[in-house]
C-alpha cells in the first residue's frame, strides 16, 4: 500500500474548464452518463476473475441437462418439433437474460448498502439517466452469455435460426434482460440491500418458466395453462420460440414485443418511483 | 442572496410523524465561511447533511443550499454543491481517474472534457501516480482524497465535508486540513461535519452544536469557549502545607475565590499570559514552593460539556 | 465425543434456521422446479415405458428432496468454508474438542435438517393432491432415509469445504449440483433418459437414493428400491465421511 504522506497538494488550483451553469434543467436521459455507467456495468464481469463464468455456463447445463433428461416429451403429439432442445432453447436464453438482469438488481443492493446509490443521487443527472445506466448496462452484458449458449445449442442440434430470427433473438433477449433488471432494481430500492437477491432470482426465474417452457399451452395441466396465459413472459418465450420451431409469424412477433413493451412501461414506471421514494 | 446555506424550521422525523431526528433547526452560513456542525454520533449531524444535500426531503421547514431550494429546486442544488460523505463509496472495481472522469460526466461534462479534468483533480489530491491503479488497492487517506477531488470535479460553490478525517492518520489530516483551508481561501463555502473538537477548532470559522436533533449553540471557537468562562491559571504546590496562605496571595491577583485542593491551586483570570507574572511574583514573594505552573484554557469540550451534559471526546472514542 | 458433538450440532442448526436467506432457498427452489415440472410435463405419463405410479406429481416428489437435499449439502459446504475464511474454525479447532466432533455435529444437523426438508415435501405433495402409495409407514420410510440422505450430501460439502482455498469456489459448485441431478433417474424414469443420461444414470448412485426416496411415494413398498437406496445413502456416507475426515486432517496440517 503507497503511503499516504509523501505526496503533498499543489497550492494553486487549476482553473475549471467550461462547466454547465448550473440550474440547468438536467436532460431527461443523458447518453453521455449512461455510457459511463454502462461502462461501469461492465466491471463486474470483465474485472472480476471468473465472474462470467456462472452466467455462461448455468443456461447450457439447463438446455443440456434439460434435453437429456426430457427429451422424449416431443414423442407426445403437440410439440410441433422432435427436438426438445429447440423447444427448450428460448428458456434458456431467457435464462441467461434473467440471470443477468437479476444480477444487476443484486449489485445495485449492494452499491446501496455501500452508499455508491447515494453517490450517484447527489449528482446533476436525472433520476432516469441513472436508471437507463443500470439498464442498458445489464441489456448490453447479456450479449456475452448469448453466443456461446447458441453456438452449443446448434452444434447439439438446434435448428440454424433465419437471419429475421437471429434479429428477433438478439432483441428480444436484450430487452428481457432490460425489463429483468428494471424489476430487480425496483425489488434493491424497495430493500435497500443484497438481502433481496433470493427473492429477485426466485420471482425471475418463476415468470420464466410458469409459462409455455416445458411444453406447449395444450399439454400444460389445467391450473398451469391457467396461469400461462395470463403471464406475459409466454409471449416472450413464443416470439423467441418461433425461431427454433415452425414458421415466424409478425402475430406472434409483434405480440412478444407488446408484453416487453407492456413490461417495460410497469417496471421502469416502479422504479422511477423508488429511486424517487428513496430520498424520503 | 446573502447566504449561502438558510434553513428555517428544519424538520426531519423518522418514521412518518415519528420522533425527531432534526428538530426545529434555524441555520445562516454566509458565503466563503467555514461552518463546523459538531455533534456526538445519533445527535442528527448526518440527517442534517442529508438534508441539506437532497438525500432526505425535509419533514417541515425550509432550506436553500446556493439560493436553490432543497425541495423545490433539488436539481439546482445538487449542480451547486460538491459532497463527501462519510463513508466514502467508492467502487473498487474503477480506478481513481476513471471515478473521476465518471463524476464529471455525471456533472454535465462532455466525455472529451472529463479526462483533462479528472487529471488535474488527481494532481490536486497527490494521486497522479495512483491514477491508473484500482481504487480496491488505495489506502484509506487515499481514498478520501479521492473523495474530496470527486466532490470538487465541477468546483462547486458549497462544499459539504462529512466527516472528512476521521480513522485518518495525523499527517493525511492535516493535508487535509490543509486542502480545507486552501479551499476557504478561494471563497468556497465549507460545511463541515466532525466528532474532533480540534478539528472544529483549526478550520471553523464558526461551529454549531447539535444534540438530540437540536442546535443548541453557535457562534464562532472564541466566543463559544469565553462563554463557558475565562482562563484560570493551575498552579501544583510543592508543600501542601502552603495551601492556605496561597489563597491569600491569589486574591491579590484579583480571583476573589481561587479554588484549592490538597497540592493544587485554581486561579481565575481575565485573559492568562497576562496575570500570570504577577501571580509568580507574588507566589515567590510570600516564599511559597510552586512545582509546576500551567494556563487552562476553555476547549470547546467544555462548551460541549456545558451545553449537551455530555464529553465530545469520548463519543467520538466509541 | 458425543457431549460437543451434540452442541455443535445444534449451533450449526441454530445458525441455519436464523439465517433465512440460507434457509428459504431450500424449500422454495425446488418448489418452483416441482410445480413447473409438474405443470409442465404431467402428460409425459402417457409416454410408453413410463411406469405406472400414482401420479406425476407423486413422481416429482422424490426429484424435489434430492434436489433440497444436495443444495442444503452444498450450503454446509459453504458455511464451513466461510467459517475457515473468518476465522472462527480456527477457534474450535484450538479449543479442546475432538476434531471428529466438527464433522460429526455437522452431519447431525444435516439429519435432523434433512428429516425436516423431506417431511416438507410430503406434505406440499398431500396438499396438492399426491396420492401416498406407501401409507404412513411409507412416509416414514421416507423420512428415514431423507434424513440419512441429508448426512451424505452434507458429508460431500464438508470434504469438499475443507479442501477448497475459498468459500466462493464451494459457491461455484452451485450449477454443479444440476449437472449431477440431470445424470441421475431423479428427474425422469431411466429408461425414458436421452444419451448419454441413460448410461450415466445407471452409475449414479443419486439414482438411487432418489429411487429409495421415490418407492413408497409413488409405486408401493417394494423392498428392492428402498434397500438399493439405503444401501447406496449409506456408502455415500460411509465415503464421503472418510474423505471430509480425511480433508479436514490435511486442513489442519495445513494450517500447523
Amino acid at each position: 500500500m503507497p503511503p499516504d504522506t509523501q505526496s503533498s497538494m499543489p497550492v494553486s488550483a487549476p482553473p475549471a474548464p467550461a462547466l454547465p451553469k448550473s440550474g440547468r434543467r438536467p436532460r431527461f436521459v443523458d447518453p453521455a452518463a449512461v455510457l459511463v455507467l454502462v461502462r461501469r456495468g461492465f466491471n463486474e464481469i470483465l474485472r472480476v476473475p471468473g465472474a462470467s463464468i456462472p452466467g455462461a455456463i448455468a443456461p447450457i447445463i439447463f438446455l443440456v441437462g434439460l434435453t437429456m433428461v426430457f427429451g422424449q416429451a416431443t414423442d407426445i403429439p403437440g410439440y410441433g418439433t422432435d427436438s426438445f432442445l429447440a423447444f427448450v432453447l428460448p428458456v434458456a436464453l431467457l435464462q441467461s437474460a434473467g440471470f443477468t438482469g437479476g444480477a444487476t438488481g443484486v449489485n445495485l443492493g449492494r452499491d446501496i448498502e455501500q452508499g455508491w446509490l447515494d453517490r450517484l443521487l447527489l449528482s446533476p443527472t436525472s433520476r432516469s439517466t441513472i436508471l437507463a445506466g443500470l439498464v442498458l448496462s445489464a441489456a448490453a452484458r447479456v450479449l456475452i452469455p448469448v453466443p456461446p449458449l447458441l453456438v452449443m445449442a446448434i452444434v447439439l442440434g438446434a435448428p440454424m435460426p433465419s437471419l429475421v430470427g437471429v434479429l428477433i433473438i438478439l432483441a428480444v433477449v436484450p430487452i428481457f434482460s432490460a425489463i429483468a433488471a428494471t424489476w430487480a432494481s425496483v425489488l434493491a430500492l424497495k430493500f435497500r440491500s443484497q438481502q433481496a437477491s433470493p427473492l429477485i432470482q426466485a420471482s425471475i426465474l418463476s415468470s420464466i418458466l410458469f409459462s409455455t417452457s416445458y411444453a406447449p399451452l395444450e399439454l400444460l395441466e389445467p391450473w398451469m395453462r391457467t396461469i400461462a396465459e395470463l403471464n406475459p413472459v409466454t409471449y416472450v418465450i413464443e416470439g423467441l420460440r418461433q425461431c427454433f420451431v415452425g414458421e415466424i409469424s409478425w402475430t406472434v412477433t409483434w405480440q412478444a414485443f407488446a408484453a416487453l413493451g407492456g413490461l417495460g412501461a410497469v417496471f421502469v414506471t416502479l422504479a422511477l418511483l423508488g429511486l424517487r421514494r428513496f430520498e424520503r | 442572496m446573502s447566504h449561502a446555506i438558510v434553513t428555517r424550521g428544519l424538520e426531519k422525523r423518522y418514521p412518518k410523524g415519528g420522533t425527531y431526528a432534526v428538530q426545529g433547526v434555524d441555520l445562516a452560513v454566509d458565503h466563503g465561511e467555514v461552518y463546523g456542525f459538531l455533534g456526538p454520533n445519533g445527535a442528527g449531524k448526518s440527517t442534517m447533511v442529508r438534508l441539506l444535500v437532497t438525500l432526505l426531503r425535509p419533514s417541515a421547514g425550509t432550506a436553500h443550499v446556493a439560493g436553490h431550494d432543497v425541495v423545490k429546486d433539488p436539481a439546482g442544488v445538487r449542480a451547486s454543491i460538491g459532497v463527501a460523505l462519510q463513508d466514502a463509496a467508492i467502487d473498487p472495481l474503477m480506478t481513481g481517474r476513471e471515478l473521476l472522469e465518471l463524476q464529471a460526466v455525471l456533472h454535465g461534462l462532455s466525455r472529451r472534457a472529463s479526462a483533462p479534468r479528472g487529471a488535474l483533480l488527481l494532481e490536486r489530491v497527490g494521486l497522479s501516480d495512483a491514477g491508473d491503479k484500482r481504487v480496491g488497492e488505495y489506502s484509506g487517506g487515499m481514498r478520501r482524497r479521492l473523495d474530496l477531488a470527486m466532490a470538487l470535479i465541477h468546483e462547486p460553490r458549497v462544499l459539504f465535508l462529512d466527516e472528512p478525517t476521521t480513522g485518518l492518520d495525523p499527517s493525511s489530516r492535516l493535508l487535509l486540513w490543509d486542502e480545507v483551508r486552501r479551499l476557504r481561501d478561494q471563497g468556497t463555502t465549507v460545511f463541515l461535519t466532525t466528532q474532533y473538537l480540534e478539528e472544529a477548532d483549526q478550520l471553523a470559522d464558526r461551529v454549531g452544536i447539535i444534540a438530540g436533533g437540536q442546535l443548541v449553540a453557535e457562534d464562532t471557537p472564541e466566543a463559544l469557549k469565553a462563554q463557558v468562562g475565562h482562563p484560570h491559571v493551575h498552579v501544583v504546590l510543592t508543600n501542601a502545607a502552603d495551601r492556605e496562605r496561597s489563597l491569600q496571595v491569589a486574591s491579590a491577583v484579583g480571583d476573589p475565590r481561587p479554588g484549592v485542593t490538597d497540592h493544587c491551586l485554581d486561579v481565575s483570570v481575565q485573559d492568562g499570559s497576562l496575570e500570570l507574572p504577577a501571580l509568580v511574583r507574588a507566589l515567590d514573594d510570600a516564599g511559597i514552593a510552586v512545582a509546576s505552573l500551567d494556563v487552562v484554557r476553555p476547549t470547546l469540550d467544555d462548551v460541549f460539556l456545558q451545553k449537551t451534559g455530555a464529553h465530545l471526546a469520548e463519543e467520538a472514542v466509541a | 465425543m458425543i457431549t460437543p458433538s451434540v452442541a455443535l450440532a445444534l449451533r450449526a442448526l441454530r445458525l441455519t434456521l436464523r439465517r433465512p436467506q440460507f434457509l428459504i432457498p431450500l424449500f422454495l427452489m425446488p418448489s418452483i422446479f416441482l410445480a413447473v415440472n409438474t405443470g409442465g410435463l404431467s402428460a409425459t405419463t402417457r409416454l410408453p415405458g413410463f411406469p405406472e405410479t400414482t401420479g406425476f406429481l407423486a413422481f416429482q416428489l422424490a426429484a424435489a428432496m434430492v434436489q433440497s437435499l444436495m443444495l442444503s449439502g452444498l450450503q454446509a459446504g459453504i458455511a464451513v468454508s466461510l467459517e475457515i475464511e473468518s476465522g472462527f474454525f480456527d477457534r474450535i479447532v484450538t479449543a479442546p474438542v475432538p476434531r471428529l466432533a466438527i464433522v460429526a455435529g455437522r452431519l447431525m444437523a444435516a439429519a435432523v435438517l434433512g428429516a425436516g426438508q423431506v417431511l416438507f415435501f410430503l406434505i406440499v405433495g398431500v396438499i396438492f393432491g399426491a396420492d401416498l402409495a406407501g401409507g404412513v409407514v411409507g412416509a416414514l420410510v421416507v423420512v428415514v432415509l431423507g434424513a440419512l440422505a441429508g448426512v451424505a450430501f452434507a458429508a460431500i460439502g464438508l470434504a469438499i469445504a475443507f479442501r477448497a482455498r475459498q468459500a466462493s469456489i464451494v459457491q461455484g459448485l452451485f450449477p454443479f449440483v444440476f449437472a449431477v441431478l440431470y445424470l441421475s433417474s431423479a428427474f425422469f424414469p431411466q429408461e425414458l433418459l436421452g444419451p448419454p443420461a441413460d448410461t450415466i444414470s445407471a452409475f449414479n448412485p443419486l439414482s438411487y437414493i432418489a429411487e429409495g426416496l421415490r418407492a413408497p411415494i409413488a409405486y408401493g413398498m417394494d423392498a428392492l428400491p428402498i434397500l438399493e437406496g439405503l444401501a447406496m445413502t449409506v456408502a455415500v456416507i460411509v465415503v464421503a465421511s472418510l474423505l471430509a475426515v480425511a480433508g479436514l486432517r490435511w486442513r489442519l496440517a495445513d494450517a500447523a
